[in-house]
């Protein structure tokens, strides 16, 4: 090629497009198209959460938020990417000791920012938070629906008990029946109360919330206190309160409405056990006939059987209508012929009376059928009475005083909180992961002049991971 | 030294390396371009840590102020956002070098910011207006405004007013209606 038929060789020269490496113009062009792709989740993010209805979006507090966690967690990446600077120049000085040094004290703040983000993501999970169903127990309104899924839940949990539940509340009445007199529980009684009504709780609360809930949406005369019933049931398990004074505001009405609640029930109590001993007032005329009646059977039932005690002759024991054995023995029987007809009024007589209890019978029968529902009402009625002083109890909600029972909630947009949170950190976190692989590798160098620009290609890398937690953090966490 | 051969060694001449790029083979750096390498820079970054870390309480304290939140949230938003810029040029310009490169860093940054800013704006019609057209039926299941469901809770076990007055909440509406 030098003798290249007259024409000298053209020598091409190498010109850079930009006066750059080639690591670190790829990475700045990586750099711009992971800008595009955290501008459009910020971005999917803002107009989600402005967009949700008004006043809707959950506060930190109620999806178990903790800023300054996430102030620390900024703090940590800063500091790692003044660690990672400070090995870039250490590098670039040659001091390769001192560049790994600050290279592995990056990784190290890299991985207690992995380890805070793990900590975060496990107190979601253990309140129920999750990215999306079927392990989210977020419900967005407090609808049949919601009171649907809680009966779900607490179902299976109380049909595990249905072999004890007669023995535990054999074991719990008498307890009940003594607070309910109003004498005091000596300490070993009080522990046992507790123990059955932990053990009984998952039934307790199908009975009296979920189903006492139920009928209220149901059956209750006015929309509006249907309603009310779903809203309380949600505000029992879980109460979303600011924290703070308004918060405790909150928690002194909703005590106070515990408190009405209460004296709604009692009331209903009282009217409906009113109901009740009129309808049983009404047995008691047909029960002292009954008794009438029964005491006559019973003693013309005595007569006959006095008439038919004489012990038995082969004479007597002859069918009455065959007397041929009177023909031989008249003096034996006199009294037969005379005995007979008696014997007979008395057994029809007998069968009239008790003909004549027959219906009264029947009406009691029905005036049982009557009250029967009531009864139903007024054990109802009770078990809600026993369950409100657990309820006030617990007023940080079931969810936290029973966190075992797993019971859905209400957060309203928390499932589009948690979609997003989930989202926009999770990608983070895997940058970061991915920037701790890096470091390994790098860290596999020496670190001196040579590979300074590795050096410097990986901390452009870092330092934009920080740049997005820098955005991320006052969005997710303080907005 | 000779000069390597081969246009793919980032030491063949003319190579396009970055000149402040040390060099095997040079002595320390002797490039001017202002740039603050060796002792002076490590103090510089100090600086810039902890103006990050002021920027950072700044933050922090704003969005955790409830007087802010309550009166102004838009403002306590704008707070937070400018803060949250001023951290990331700080990041850029000193972490990331920027404020020392040469002109090149325009040609990546201006269309990065330019998309970026297009992105923004073609959102911006759809910030907070996502409800307005929202049917009726989607109101029946949409989430309610928080204080409503404490106005309706606290209401609940009242004697309720034969007249169909009905709860209020806080913000004087009617609970049943989903809109604000």
């Amino acid at each position: 090629m030098s003798h290249d038929h007259g024409h000298a060789a053209i020598k091409l020269e190498y010109q850079p497009a930009l006066p750059i490496g080639r690591g670190k113009l790829c990475l700045w062009l990586f750099l711009s198209t992971e800008i595009m792709f955290f501008a459009g989740l910020i971005a999917t993010y803002i107009v989600l959460r402005f967009g949700s209805p008004p006043e809707s979006w959950p506060l930190p507090h109620d999806v178990h938020l903790q800023e300054y966690v996430g102030a620390f967690n900024t703090f940590v990446l800063i500091c790692s990417s003044v660690t990672i600077v400070l090995a870039l120049e250490a590098a670039r000085s040659n001091h390769a000791g001192l560049a790994k040094g600050w290279m592995m004290l990056t990784f190290v703040l890299g991985s207690v920012f992995l380890g805070v983000k793990a900590y975060e993501y496990n107190e979601k999970f253990k309140h129920g938070i999750f990215p999306s169903k079927p392990h989210s127990l977020l419900y967005e309104k407090a609808d049949l629906y919601y009171v649907q899924a809680v009966r779900l839940n607490l179902a299976p949990r109380s049909t595990a008990l249905s072999a004890e539940v007669g023995d535990l509340t054999a074991k719990r009445e008498p307890l009940v029946a003594k607070i309910e007199r109003g004498q005091a529980l000596s300490d070993q009684e009080r522990q046992e109360l507790e123990n059955v009504n932990r053990r009984l709780l998952p039934y307790d609360l199908l009975t009296d919330l979920v189903q006492w809930t139920e009928l209220k949406a149901a059956k209750a005369p006015d929309t509006v206190e249907r309603r009310k019933a779903l809203e309380m049931m949600a505000v029992a398990i879980y109460p979303r309160r600011p924290i703070g004074k308004e918060g405790e505001e909150l928690e002194h009405e909703y005590v106070a409405a515990l408190h009405r609640d209460a004296d709604a029930v009692k009331r209903d109590l009282a009217a409906l056990e009113k109901q009740r001993s009129v309808v049983e007032a009404e047995r008691a005329e047909p029960q002292r006939m009954q008794a009438e009646l029964q005491m006559k059977i019973d003693l013309l039932n005595a007569e006959l059987k006095k008439l038919e005690a004489p012990p038995m002759t082969t004479a007597q024991s002859a069918p009455p209508g065959v007397n041929f054995i009177s023909l031989q023995h008249p003096a034996e029987n006199p009294a037969q012929p005379t005995a007979n007809p008696r014997i007979e009024a008395i057994k029809m007589e007998v069968a009239a009376l008790e003909a004549q209890v027959l219906p009264i019978q029947a009406s009691l029968n029905l005036i049982n059928e009557r009250v029967a529902p009531i009864t139903n009402e007024i054990k109802r009625h009770q078990g809600r009475l026993r369950l409100l002083p657990t309820l006030e109890q617990a007023k940080h909600g079931l969810n936290h005083e029973f966190p075992e029972l797993r019971l859905p909630m209400v957060i309203p947009s928390g499932n589009m909180w948690a979609s997003t949170y989930f989202l926009l950190t999770g990608f983070h976190a895997i940058h970061v992961l991915v920037g701790l692989i890096a470091f390994v590798l790098v860290l596999l160098y020496k670190l001196d002049r040579t590979k300074a620009h590795i050096l410097e290609n990986t901390g452009l890398y870092w330092h934009f991971v920080d740049l997005v937690w820098i955005f991320l953090f006052p969005l997710l966490y303080l907005f | 030294m000779a000069d390597p051969k081969s246009p793919l060694d980032p030491r063949f001449p003319g190579h396009g390396y970055d000149p402040l790029e040390p060099v095997d083979g040079h002595g320390d750096d002797a490039h001017g371009h202002g740039d603050s390498h060796g002792h002076g820079g490590v103090g510089k970054y100090v600086l810039v840590f902890i103006a990050l870390c002021v920027l950072t309480a700044i933050s922090f304290a704003v969005g955790n102020s409830q007087t802010l939140r309550e009166n102004s949230p838009g403002a306590m938003w704008a707070m937070m956002m400018a803060v949250s810029c001023a951290k990331a040029m700080l990041v850029i310009l000193f972490f990331m070098h920027m404020l020392w490169e040469a002109n090149w860093k325009y040609v990546l940054t201006i269309p990065a910011s330019m998309m970026s800013i297009f992105l923004l704006l073609m959102l911006v019609p759809d910030i907070g207006r996502r409800t307005n057209r929202y049917a009726e039926e989607r109101w029946l299941y949409a989430a309610e405004p928080y204080s409503n469901s404490h106005a309706i809770a606290a209401e609940a076990a009242k004697t309720h007013d034969h007249n169909h007055a009905g709860p209020t909440d806080k913000a004087g509406h009617e609970p049943a209606a989903g809109h604000k």
